[in-house]
């Protein structure tokens, strides 16, 4: 027969029921509203979630503006880059064309040396899509200043080692005939005007660039002139 | 125990009546139901009352009296709307719920699932006694405001219920 003691004991024993502490802690932070100190699962932290995503979304922009044409990660890199275009003035809208269209030599240039030749062809044709959309923005340019003469001179040379290494022309027929365009517009507004001695040789110079072909060079003569 | 700066951050004072009373208010609705899922729900439950009266001003003397007011309504609710008879065979009755890990269940021998058995199937006031003097150790004068008797009521109700488990227990 168990006695008053031993029951009282037994009975005691039953403190071990408890319930589990995720659920009492969880259950807390529901009745609360606060935020659960221990979580087997922190990615469920709203907080940590959002810094999470925001980090991952940083992360996956990042890669992309090191992808090259054929990755994955590429047309992320053109969405960026046309969400951007967004933000530009119609004005300033050429030499955006002309920095994006040096980036894509650019990949050319890194494709060609690492020697990725599946991606040569979709580069090619990125790199012409985009030099015929920035034609297209060239010829509406009313002032010729730093920027364009710098960013064409850049997509000359650019173009020029991208040929070389790959061993091919690259037709820009459209963009040559943009920056001709641009250039001789140029010159038939400064023709126009009242120049002094060396601003008439500037000129001059500057047409004969363009008779040769030299657009970027001519544009450089035009820019210098305009400082005079 | 009172709270007389109430309104100065009622949160963080039913945090502390919560960290306080979650265990006790979890072991008494599990020894009544039976279910670790029925347990949490209702004590869930009794602490999201107790909150919402805390937050809306209502003053509380005595925060575990309330609490078990509240858990005690509960269960009897819980078995009114299953219809379910209270008391439960003790062949049925384990005290390990299925779910419970290894640990537990070792903790938890049929020994105890015996004494839990045997407390289950007492009345409603002697199960109420039992708990909160041999579990909870609250001291009679405090079981006595619970159970809103007189302290001497309160050890008659405890001797008889004491009596009442051993004659189960037999």
């Amino acid at each position: 027969m168990m006695t008053e003691k031993e029951l009282i004991g037994k009975v005691r024993e039953l403190r071990q029921i408890r319930p589990r502490k995720d659920w009492v802690v969880l259950t807390k932070s529901q009745i609360l509203g606060e935020e659960p100190k221990i979580l087997f699962f922190p990615f469920f932290k709203p907080a940590l979630a959002t810094v999470t995503t925001l980090g991952i979304l940083f992360g996956i922009f990042s890669l992309a503006q090191n992808s090259l044409p054929g990755d994955i990660l590429y047309q992320i890199k053109k969405i960026t880059e046309k969400s951007q275009a967004v933000f530009v003035s119609e004005e300033e809208l050429p030499k955006y064309n002309l920095e994006i269209a040096n980036k894509r030599l650019e990949e050319l240039t890194k494709i060609a040396q690492t020697n990725q030749v599946q991606k040569m062809a979709p580069a090619i044709e990125e790199f012409q899509a985009n030099v015929s959309e920035t034609a297209k923005n060239l010829v509406k340019v009313k002032k010729v200043d730093e920027e364009i003469v710098e960013n064409t001179k850049k997509l000359e040379e650019n173009k020029e080692r991208v040929e070389k290494v790959l061993a091919t022309k690259i037709e820009t027929d459209e963009y040559d005939q943009a920056l001709a365009q641009l250039v001789e517009s140029q010159i038939k507004d400064l023709e126009g005007g009242t120049l002094t001695e060396v601003q008439q040789g500037l000129l001059e110079e500057a047409k004969e660039d363009f008779e040769t072909g030299n657009y970027s060079q001519a544009l450089e003569k035009i820019l210098i002139l305009s400082y005079q | 125990m009172s709270y007389p700066n109430l309104m100065s951050n009622p949160r963080k004072i039913f945090s502390q009546i919560y960290d306080r009373y979650i265990n006790k208010i979890y072991r008494f609705i599990f020894l009544k139901v039976n279910s670790q899922e029925i347990a949490q729900d209702l004590t869930s439950e009794t602490f999201l009352r107790g909150w919402e009266s805390f937050k809306s001003g209502n003053k509380i003397e005595n925060p575990q009296a309330f609490l078990y007011k509240i858990a005690r309504n509960l269960v009897t609710d819980h078995y009114r709307e299953k219809g379910k008879a209270r008391i439960i065979s003790a062949e049925y009755v384990k005290i390990t719920d299925p779910r419970t890990n290894l640990e537990e269940k070792a903790l938890l021998n049929s020994d105890l699932d015996n004494v839990k058995a045997a407390l289950t199937n007492l009345k409603e006031d002697y199960q109420n006694v039992i708990i909160w003097r041999y579990l909870d150790d609250l001291p009679i004068p405090e079981i006595a405001k619970i159970m809103d008797k007189s302290e001497e009521a309160t050890r008659v109700q405890l001797h008889r219920a004491l009596k009442a488990l051993k004659n189960e227990l037999k």
